[in-house]
């Protein structure tokens, strides 16, 4: 045993193999991962069923690679290997310039954009009583494509908008195309920078755009109050998890409401099954966590109602009322949105319990307005509830 | 279970090894056993007795054979029920639904597929067992008589389930007294560790830039992208196996085992021949220590040993997996090395560049027809590389993954064992590369977004 010291190599080893491993073994186990905004595998409960097809040992490797001593410290350490050896993208998500990061969307399921085209324009021939306006909003990347590296080829956004605003346009309802407006205040910090979503600046050139489309004026952008919170590590970071990412400003208006309601109640259930208060348009509370927009609107929700007085274009004895179909982009645009209706239905299709030809019969919209983000437009398979 | 993820080397590991260790040495191999069948039941233990079959068969095979020396018929009755288990086997498993598609295909029938799963490692250990019951039979070697030795040598679990192919005759003398200290541990941990830097850091790191080429499709991308995805490919393929059989000759060796030599930088080639002297070599000796040489060799005439050439490599390339362009890539291979062995070879070892390019080149083509299955896009791709098509699509490319395609170029020349020798002696730099690689490998497999195992067609 005296001469193991001859051989520092198997000392070495043998310790970093053994400390590890018993760390590993004893160290406290996450549930959820703030870095990586996503809940980690914790240890399988075995039987002799998952053993034998297999599901049992694949998740226990999951776990093990979930649940490892130092996690967030390894993943920090390869980030900046990565860097070092020149890598501009990790995990599908692409480092541009400026700090900014992109999805790196580079190919499209054709199929499932006709299916989703197809739905959309069955739905507004179907409901082409209402005026009703389809609008996709380009990802940061189309609009920001000045700060993509070099020689990155992505899907064209623009050119993919216009081929179906075509097609959509051929039902009788309005498309707005928000590509001008976006482009032209494209210096403004108008997406994120590690975050997949437009700022709430953003959020409001497109509401300017819809509701000048529909013969109104928009609410001043610096009549608002707005709040700012540091320190946002958004989607983006969260799956490429660079290590040098510069966080994001979150802004939130202050707008009054009279009354939100969400599926109907005035409370929701937080991840941790606790009821929660519906007190407003924002969920404080998200605020202090990593996955900061999900404040806006209390996140994705079924049906949410909101009904204010802010409406400048208020007529005695009427209540005006939009629909607004949306992806989570929609839900830091439509607070500015009770400056022109006096009720704003909010409709998100993922979290719908119900029949949408039902909830068509059951309530009256003077307009409606189908508002997604590009990407979201052509992988979501929720589409197909327009039809029900 | 795989050597390069967080489960061996944290979980498996540490404990198979401590087990092993303390384990008095007439248990060590039915601990080597039990911890074999552990690694190999994880994950599948479905294929359990498979396995369990697979000992035994030969097992009997081989002392059925070595009972009846005197009676010949008996003899050949013990290979023949060895072979036929083993190649029936491997038929069963990884071929039968080819040859179903391509009869259906052939005929117009429609008979169903099989839902079988290829049993892990199969072609790797079934080429080792039938190759005991051939030495027994030829009398090269006497038969195990102890079955948890036989067991050990069949499911050794370095070598399980991506070789190299380990004959009986290569470690028997082990089997039974062998040798564990310190040194040869030491030494075992360094090939491990570069083995895991091979597979973790170089194959893993460059083969998403393969991936990315086929995921973008191959007409989507320009000529130059295309070139680099067939180059990160052949990098690729050749870190993950060599690394792997590193890992195994490492873990081997702090086992007290000596396994063969199974890569010797096969990309200095300047020929094809040499190519295959160093490219899988375990599996190249194989054949031709069992078909090529049984089969006449070169002692039949020239007719005969480019027939040969023929067979023993069209069977290579279909051993590396049940489709047509692995026979495909077999057939390639065969070609050329008739070609070399025809007229081409004095040429090529006189040459000093060329012979560099011509080798380079036509294996770059080789494993475009070994990457791709589909026989179709193979064309699509070919024809990418050789009908110029532009774009800048490769600058972006290139920017990330210029560093890994030279650090592992220089990685695949004789440079860095040069460059190695001249440090090894200064203990401190010797165990600070190592102690970069292990803790980089590490870190790479906590954040393993592409960590692929290869030769699950193997």
């Amino acid at each position: 045993m005296k001469q193991i010291t001859k051989y520092p190599l198997v000392l070495l080893f043998a310790a970093f193999i053994a400390v590890l491993s018993v760390l590993d073994m004893f160290v406290s186990r996450r549930e959820f991962s703030e870095m990586e905004n996503r809940y980690l595998q914790l240890k399988p409960t075995f039987t002799v069923k998952s053993l034998m097809n297999g599901k049992y040992t694949s998740t226990y490797e999951t776990y093990i690679n979930d649940q490892f001593v130092l996690r967030d410290n390894w993943i920090s350490l390869k980030s900046r290997t990565e860097y070092l050896i020149g890598k501009q993208e990790n995990n599908s998500v692409v480092y541009g310039k400026d700090h900014y990061m992109f999805d790196k969307l580079d190919r499209l399921d054709e199929e499932r954009i006709k299916q989703n085209l197809s739905n959309v324009k069955e739905f507004f021939t179907r409901y082409s009583d209402t005026p009703a306006t389809f609008a996709v909003i380009p990802n940061s990347y189309a609009v920001l494509s000045d700060k993509l590296p070099y020689g990155l080829a992505l899907v064209d956004q623009f050119a993919y908008i216009d081929k179906w605003y075509a097609e959509v346009g051929g039902t009788g309802a309005a498309t707005l195309s928000l590509k001008e407006s976006l482009l032209e205040h494209k210096d403004n910090y108008i997406y994120y920078m590690t975050d997949h979503h437009w700022t709430t600046y953003g959020a409001y050139l497109a509401y300017s755009d819809y509701v000048r489309s529909r013969g109104m004026e928009p609410v001043e952008y610096d009549s608002l109050t707005a709040n700012e919170v540091k320190g946002f590590y958004g989607t983006y970071f969260s799956k490429s998890k660079l290590f040098n990412a510069v966080p994001d400003i979150i802004t939130w208006m202050d707008i009054p409401t009279t009354s939100v309601t969400i599926d109907g109640g005035t409370t929701i259930f937080d991840s941790n099954k606790q009821e929660v208060p519906v007190t407003g348009l924002y969920w404080q509370d998200k605020f202090e966590t990593r996955d900061k927009y999900a404040a806006f609107l209390y996140g994705n929700n079924g049906v949410t109602v909101i009904q204010s007085e802010n409406n400048r274009y208020h007529s005695e004895g009427k209540t005006s009322r939009i629909l607004v179909i949306k992806d989570s982009y929609g839900n830091s645009m439509v607070p500015y949105l009770t400056y022109n209706y006096d009720e704003v239905v909010v409709l998100d299709l993922r979290a719908i319990p119900f029949n949408m030809s039902e909830f068509m019969a059951e309530n009256e919209f003077d307009e409606i307005l189908l508002l997604y983000n590009f990407k979201n437009f052509s992988e979501d398979i929720n589409f197909t509830r327009l039809k029900y | 279970m795989v050597f390069s993820s967080l489960l061996f080397l944290f979980r498996f590991m540490p404990v198979a090894f401590l087990l092993y260790y303390i384990t008095p040495r007439r248990f060590k191999n039915l601990m080597i056993l039990l911890l074999s069948l552990v690694f190999y039941s994880w994950g599948e233990p479905k294929y359990f007795p498979i396995m369990i079959a697979s000992i035994l068969c030969d097992y009997f095979c081989g002392r059925l054979i070595e009972a009846n020396r005197s009676k010949k018929w008996v003899c050949k009755l013990g290979l023949i029920i060895s072979v036929v288990f083993n190649i029936g086997m491997l038929m069963f498993f990884k071929y039968s639904n080819f040859f179903i598609e391509n009869f259906n295909a052939a005929t117009g029938l429609s008979i169903g597929l099989l839902k079988l799963t290829l049993p892990l490692g199969i072609s790797f250990y079934t080429f080792q067992t039938l190759s005991y019951t051939i030495d027994v039979y030829r009398g090269d070697v006497k038969a195990e008589t102890n079955i948890i030795d036989f067991g050990a040598f069949v499911c050794l679990f370095p070598q399980l389930i991506a070789g190299p192919i380990v004959k009986y005759t290569d470690i028997n003398r082990e089997l039974k007294t062998r040798t564990i200290n310190l040194p040869q541990i030491q030494e075992g941990i360094r090939w491990f560790i570069f083995g895991l830097g091979k597979k973790v850091l170089i194959a893993n790191n460059i083969g998403s830039l393969w991936d990315e080429v086929q995921r973008l499709g191959f007409t989507n991308v320009s000529t130059p992208l295309a070139w680099m995805g067939i180059l990160a490919f052949s990098l690729q393929i050749y870190f993950d196996f060599s690394g792997y059989s590193l890992m195994a000759i490492g873990l081997g060796k702090m086992l007290g085992f000596d396994f063969p030599q199974n890569f010797n930088l096969p990309y200095i080639s300047k020929s094809m021949t040499e190519f295959w002297r160093r490219w899988h070599m375990t599996l190249g000796s194989w054949f031709r220590e069992y078909v090529y040489i049984p089969l006449g060799g070169n002692r039949k005439g020239k007719a005969r040993m480019y027939l040969n050439l023929f067979i023993v490599w069209a069977a290579t390339g279909f051993w590396h997996g049940a489709s047509w362009n692995f026979l495909l890539w077999g057939v390639f291979f065969a070609v050329l090395l008739i070609v070399e062995k025809a007229w081409l070879l004095p040429h090529l070892n006189r040459g000093k560049v060329w012979p560099h390019v011509y080798a380079v080149a036509l294996l770059l083509i080789s494993w475009a027809i070994f990457a791709i299955t589909d026989l179709s896009q193979l064309g699509v791709f070919l024809q990418k590389l050789f009908a110029f098509d532009g774009g800048v699509d490769w600058v972006y490319y290139l920017r990330g993954y210029l560093i890994t395609i030279v650090v592992a170029i220089f990685c695949s020349t004789p440079a860095v064992e040069k460059l190695y020798q001249k440090f090894k002696d200064v203990e401190w730099i010797d165990i600070c590369v190592l102690a970069l690689i292990l803790v980089l490998s590490v870190a790479y497999l906590v954040d393993a977004t592409y960590n692929p195992f290869l030769y699950f067609r193997f």
